[in-house]
């Protein structure tokens, strides 16, 4: 039988499987059995866990080049594989990395890529990706025709479903062409080492308003900054009393940012803010006002005190950290 | 005898001599720059009232009346005195002399007494009120900061000698016989009481003396008039007379170059955009810069400058026309080779750049340039129509069309109206957001499939971006289309049609922009077959109403305050709750100053039953601006003090709770400015600033207050 | 050195849009413009010859004939010339079509360096640049939140939430950017004016020696589109702060953050 091919993620401090794989393996598991590809030396539990979300094979390689050279290494393995099994489909998590690996094994392969897709299905013509268009106003099926279909997926709305299955190891030895050396990673700042970056490059921004109410409270921004190693921002209102510096003015006149997440606590959302921030690719909110303007742009809002929700979560990261 | 007639002439001759040479170098100064606009020449009739009221009337100096009535004096004075050199060049020639006709009659010499000693006073008065605000004393908020203090001083001391030689004159002619006023010219009367026992003999040596020195000094004070700021005696009527009617404010004019718009579609090669250079000056601007008088009543009205900005409209003015004069004879030499034999000082100021920094040796500094809100304070007042706003928008063009260079947050407003067509970034469709949750049906323009405004709909509402993205202004937004809901006045909006007017791209130098805009927002007003619009932002008002005819856009535009209070006259509004509370009203400057809409807002809060009205000190024409005008709205204000706390301050002084307004971005300004101060402890938690607008509607529902947003 | 900037023409805002009966985006009902991530792409390309003098920047697009508008866009904020690849067969291109077609179109000018921006805003589709990369043989950096071209190679900055990386790789390659690399700068009035000047040409499928190959052959086809009406949903919380707590870490779970 032709298996899915889903490659795996691990986190960068302990190895150990992610959820977004999981979440990929559940959804593999609709169209064919899957095999997921795991870039690290298999370790006991890594291959436990995919087993335990239906990982039916677990193909791994130990070559250092998965981690020195990650998105052409995979291209080279994915495509390796997708030639030896011809799968049903091959199924990457949608961040910055599994876009690329998919881009690349796409054209390689001259097969279809969906991106994006936040679901997918088999029916009779094959596999077929559920995308989510023009800003969620549309529901957009697709199916590949040409070659192995290549679908990114976004794992954030799937919940992983446990179905155990006793996965086979299988040890994958392919020699690397020199070409996936060509890019070398020449520095590396560890998460969490200081110097934040710029607000205007940040790709992480936690930002507090007028609702945290004082200066004292403003330091619940600068915590939780450092628990998700973001950088701190202000509203106008914020740089305004004092409560930040002026360079940290999120806002019309200020800094204009595009970051991958932006936490907003205690931020009513003026229009001159929104102006600012309205470019983050995923929002957060975070105020004690049902009605304030925010909660229209932000993905996930809460409407409380961000004095109560704040620490709770600070709480909760770090609970999380420690079980891990 | 003789000796007197030659001395004379020979004065005058030189006198003359020297006095033309620099008129004609001015006039070719003037002459090397742009053409005007040629709506400058235009209605010749508006223009000699202007000169009727504005020169002989001395209105705009009357408006501060010690000064005013000073300077009143002064002026018919010296008109009056003008019989007096042609009764004085009448004696060179025969010392009987008197002028035809009306030469004796006693109310000639009366008035011309009159003159004498009202002058007199007048110089003691201005030299009082130099003593008491001299810039030593009151430094930045001396309206002769920085003007040229020695100059002045010597007019007035000139002023002085034309007087007192004159009495001398007179005096000893009426000893001597030759005076040709029997009665009436009570102050030479006295003089030549003075003078009778010194003898006859002496009395005609005093009478040529007197008369050489009297005409003597004059013709030294027309040399020193050419050489000095006191050009303004001879240049502000000109320049009364070529100045925008009625006043240089309301609509911007289109970029010009070589007297003609500049056309953005296709713009020549050579055209000039903006002022790069002083020669780039219109002769206008020249004139504009020869007439001021460094008076400091610009100054004294400038938020820029109370804040303690480095603007100042007279030092511009002045900063400008000592530029031109020093490069003069760079720009009058005929060739190159001329050019390179002149001497270091005037090739260093010909090098200067018109807009720069300290350090680059610019004329003007960009933070001047700046820090303009276009308020227009300065054009109000100013005695002489001296058009600095113009001007300094002028150079905003060239900074940005040309140079890119401009404050750097402003580029986010340049790139979202250029992306999304409003200056947020918003997009088009958020536009009817504000109409979510109104118990009636707003009509929108084409929902129905129509391709023009259907005939039962009187008024077009035209939201704007701030009407329909702004919190605050939405709710002005709301109570407005409330109000005409329930004065049964049919009215429809554009939605998505609508795009920003280009007011604030306009004011900062973005003409292109503008231009693009205006053009969009005229072609979907012409397609609509828009008559009647109805707006609710004082900077929408102003470009859609007087700038939008330069763009073939004509249409009747009111503000909502106007049509409101209209409705409330004959009674389809009925504010018959009371409000029970202090109120004071802030006046935009693109209402008020630009356009002259004063009353109607006054006359919604006067019909408000319960309503307490105190005026603030500065209101009406003498309004203190918000701080967001001339697009300062979308860049920071990191010099001085806020702009807005200080008017919010003036607000608060009123005891109001309540702080009106009738423009979204004064509100916005405002509204900042009062959470300052409630931050800080000087202003009570319940002050809240509103449109009017919205007290209306309360008193209309009888509803209360709504709660103060976060 | 010669620097190719691919580009891209989107409908001005996303909120209403629709799709055509095709089940492709019906661009024809809205003004267009140059994809606001490109705009920082030519910006970039701009920077880099703003510090050395061999540089020549040419502005790549496939589209239809609207697109040219983003070109000139590209014209104006500093590209030197403009290649518009125009053809009726490509109308419904998806990801790897349009990238056989850009990829061919920039093998046939030559080159040392490709930028892109990150993602167009219409459809999110930051495959692009990786697979031009792919075609092309050479390799990609994607996502560059900073750039800077030396000698013989290129360097970038990225931040992928987990700390700022730095990688380098020798020249010919391909780079996307994202927003994060810099503010566009503002063009002046002579450089809007110039651009009227500058170079444009149309290629079609032949030009490209495309004519029958794979180029424009979709690999992708879309099924159902069906409106949902509202729009994304923005999930809202009421919950006590212990429980919001939760479902706040779950969602940065989810998505990666955490």
């Amino acid at each position: 039988m032709r298996p899915v091919l889903v490659l795996a993620d691990h986190t960068a401090t302990d190895r150990s499987v992610c959820r977004s794989t999981c979440a990929l393996l559940t959804l593999a598991r609709r169209l064919g059995p899957p095999m997921a590809v795991l870039c690290t030396p298999a370790d006991a539990a890594g291959v436990a866990r995919l087993g335990r979300f239906g990982a039916t094979t677990v193909a791994t390689s130990s070559r250092t080049e998965l981690d020195e050279h990650p998105a052409a290494a995979r291209v080279e393995l994915l495509a390796h594989l997708a030639r030896r099994t011809a799968p049903v489909a091959v199924l990457v998590a949608s961040h910055r990395l599994g876009q690329e690996v998919a881009a690349r094994l796409a054209a390689r392969l001259g097969s279809g890529l969906v991106s994006d897709a936040v679901d997918v299905r088999l029916d009779a013509g094959g596999p077929v990706a559920v995308q989510s268009a023009l800003l969620g106003a549309y529901r957009v099926e697709s199916s590949v025709t040409r070659g192995t279909p290549v679908f990114t997926v976004r794992t954030d709305a799937v919940a992983p479903v446990a179905a155990p299955v006793e996965p086979v190891v299988e040890r994958v030895d392919i020699g690397f062409p020199p070409g996936v050396r060509a890019v070398r990673r020449i520095a590396r700042r560890p998460a969490g080492a200081g110097l934040h970056p710029d607000l205007a490059t940040a790709a992480i921004v936690v930002a507090g308003g007028r609702g945290l109410g004082s200066q004292r409270s403003f330091g619940l921004v600068g915590a939780l900054a450092e628990a998700l190693r973001g950088t701190v921002g202000g509203s106008h209102t914020a740089t305004e009393l004092g409560w930040c510096d002026r360079r940290d003015q999120i806002d019309q006149l200020g800094t204009i940012i595009h970051p991958r997440l932006y936490l907003a606590l205690g931020i009513s959302g003026s229009v001159r803010h929104r102006a600012a921030m309205q470019h983050a690719e995923t929002i957060v909110a975070i105020d004690r006002n049902p009605t304030a303007p925010i909660f229209d742009l932000a993905d996930l809002g809460v409407v409380g005190d961000v004095h109560r929700v704040v620490p709770e979560l600070l709480a909760e990261i770090r609970r999380r950290r420690a079980t891990r | 005898m003789t000796l007197r007639l030659v001395l004379g002439l020979m004065l005058t001759a030189v006198a003359f001599g020297l006095a033309g040479r620099r008129i004609l170098a001015l006039a070719r100064l003037a002459r090397s720059g742009q053409p005007a606009e040629p709506e400058r020449t235009g209605d010749l009739g508006t223009r000699l009232v202007a000169i009727v009221t504005e020169v002989l009337g001395q209105r705009k100096l009357l408006k501060w009346s010690g000064p005013g009535l000073a300077h009143f004096a002064v002026f018919w004075g010296f008109l009056i005195l003008g019989a007096t050199i042609v009764e004085g060049y009448g004696a060179l020639f025969d010392p009987d002399f008197h002028i035809p006709i009306i030469g004796t009659q006693a109310w000639l010499g009366f008035l011309e007494d009159l003159s004498i000693v009202a002058v007199l006073v007048a110089l003691v008065a201005f030299a009082a009120i130099r003593l008491l605000h001299s810039p030593r004393r009151d430094g930045r908020r001396s309206r002769f900061f920085g003007s040229h203090l020695g100059a002045a001083w010597l007019v007035l001391f000139m002023i002085f000698n034309v007087m007192w030689t004159l009495l001398l004159c007179r005096g000893a002619q009426i000893n001597t016989g030759n005076f040709p006023f029997e009665y009436g010219a009570f102050a030479s009367e006295a003089v030549a009481r003075l003078l009778e026992p010194a003898g006859e003999a002496a009395n005609e040596v005093l009478e040529t003396v007197g008369l050489l020195a009297s005409l003597g000094v004059v013709l030294a004070f027309l040399v020193l008039v050419v050489y000095s700021k006191h050009l303004h005696i001879g240049l502000a009527p000109l320049n009364v007379l070529f100045s925008r009617r009625p006043r240089g404010l309301g609509a911007l004019l289109p970029v010009h170059s070589g007297g003609a718009p500049v056309d953005f579609e296709d713009p020549d090669e050579d055209d000039k955009i903006g002022r790069g250079a002083i020669e780039d000056f219109t002769w206008k601007g020249m004139l504009d810069f020869g007439s001021c008088t460094e008076c400091g009543r610009c100054q004294s009205q400038c938020p820029a400058w109370h804040t303690d900005k480095p603007l100042n409209p007279k030092l511009v003015i002045m900063s400008l026309r000592d530029h031109a004069l020093a490069k003069a004879p760079y720009l009058l030499a005929s060739s190159d080779e001329q050019r390179d034999k002149l001497p270091r000082d005037v090739l260093a100021e010909a090098g200067r750049p018109l807009v720069g920094t300290a350090e680059a040796g610019g004329v003007i500094d960009p933070d001047v340039l700046w820090s303009c809100v276009t308020c227009g304070a300065c054009v109000e007042q100013c005695p002489v129509d001296i058009e600095h706003v113009d001007h300094i928008v002028d150079m905003r063009r060239y900074q940005v069309l040309i140079e890119s260079q401009f404050p750097k947050e402003a580029n986010v407003l340049l790139r979202n109206l250029e992306r999304a067509g409003d200056p947020w970034g918003r997009g088009a469709k958020a536009r009817l957001e504000w109409t979510a949750g109104l118990p009636f049906e707003v009509r929108v323009f084409g929902a129905a499939g129509e391709e023009r405004l259907p005939d039962d709909v009187e008024y077009l509402f035209w939201v704007g971006c701030a009407g329909a993205l702004d919190e605050n202004a939405k709710r002005t937004t709301r109570a407005v289309a409330q109000l005409l809901h329930e004065a049964e006045v049919e009215f429809m909006v554009l939605g998505s049609g609508e795009t920003c007017t280009g007011d604030a791209a306009r004011r900062m130098g973005q003409e292109m922009l503008f231009q693009e805009l205006a053009r969009q927002n005229v072609e979907t007003f012409n397609a609509v077959g828009a008559r009647k619009i109805v707006v609710t932002c004082a900077h929408c008002f102003n470009a859609i109403g007087n700038e939008y005819p330069q763009l073939g856009g004509d249409y009747e535009v009111v503000h909502h305050t106007q049509l409101l209070s209209r409705l409330v006259a004959d009674g389809r509004l009925r504010p018959a709750h009371d409000v029970d509370t202090a109120v004071t009203y802030h006046d935009p400057c693109y209402l008020g100053r630009h356009n002259r809409v004063f009353e109607p807002p006054r006359e919604l809060l006067g019909s408000v039953p319960g309503l307490r009205f105190t005026e603030m000190e500065r209101s009406r024409e003498t309004s203190f601006c918000c701080g967001a005008g001339g697009a300062r709205m979308w860049m920071e204000e990191p010099i001085g003090t806020r702009i807005n706390e200080t008017r919010t301050d003036q607000a608060l002084e009123t005891g109001a709770s309540v702080v009106a307004a009738a423009c979204p971005f004064c509100i916005s300004m405002l509204t900042d400015g009062v959470a300052t101060r409630k931050q800080q402890g000087k202003a009570a938690e319940e002050v809240r600033v509103t449109d009017v607008s919205e007290l209306l509607l309360r008193s209309v529902r009888g509803e209360a207050p709504p709660a103060t947003p976060e | 050195m010669r620097v190719v900037v691919l580009v891209k023409h989107v409908p001005c805002a996303l909120r209403g849009m629709g799709f055509g009966a095709d089940h492709t985006l019906d661009r024809a009902a809205r003004r267009g413009q140059l994809n606001e991530p490109d705009e920082y792409a030519v910006d970039q390309a701009l920077q880099i010859a703003l510090r050395r003098r061999d540089v020549q920047i040419t502005a790549v697009t496939m589209g239809p004939a609207e697109a040219v508008g983003a070109l000139r866009k590209a014209l104006i904020l500093g590209a030197d010339e403009a290649v518009h690849v125009l053809d009726d067969r490509l109308h419904g291109s998806d990801a790897l079509g349009t990238a056989r077609v850009l990829a061919a179109a920039v093998g046939r000018l030559g080159f040392d360096l490709v930028l892109s921006g990150s993602a167009s805003s219409d459809s999110g589709m930051s495959a692009v640049p990786a697979m031009v990369a792919e075609l092309l043989g050479v390799p990609v950096l994607c996502f560059a939140d900073l750039l800077r071209v030396r000698e013989h190679k290129v360097e970038i900055g990225r931040d992928d939430g987990a700390g700022l990386q730095a990688f380098a790789v020798a020249l010919p390659a391909v780079v996307s950017v994202t927003e994060r690399c810099g503010e566009p700068r503002r063009p002046t009035l002579a450089a809007t004016l110039d651009a009227h000047h500058k170079l444009l040409r149309t290629w079609s499928l032949a030009d490209l020696g495309l004519a029958d190959g794979d180029a424009g052959v979709a690999t992708t086809v879309v099924r159902t589109v069906t409106a949902r009406p509202g729009g994304a949903e923005h999930v809202v919380l009421a919950d006590a702060p212990e429980v919001a707590a939760i479902r706040v870490a779950d969602f940065l779970a989810a998505h990666q953050f955490l």
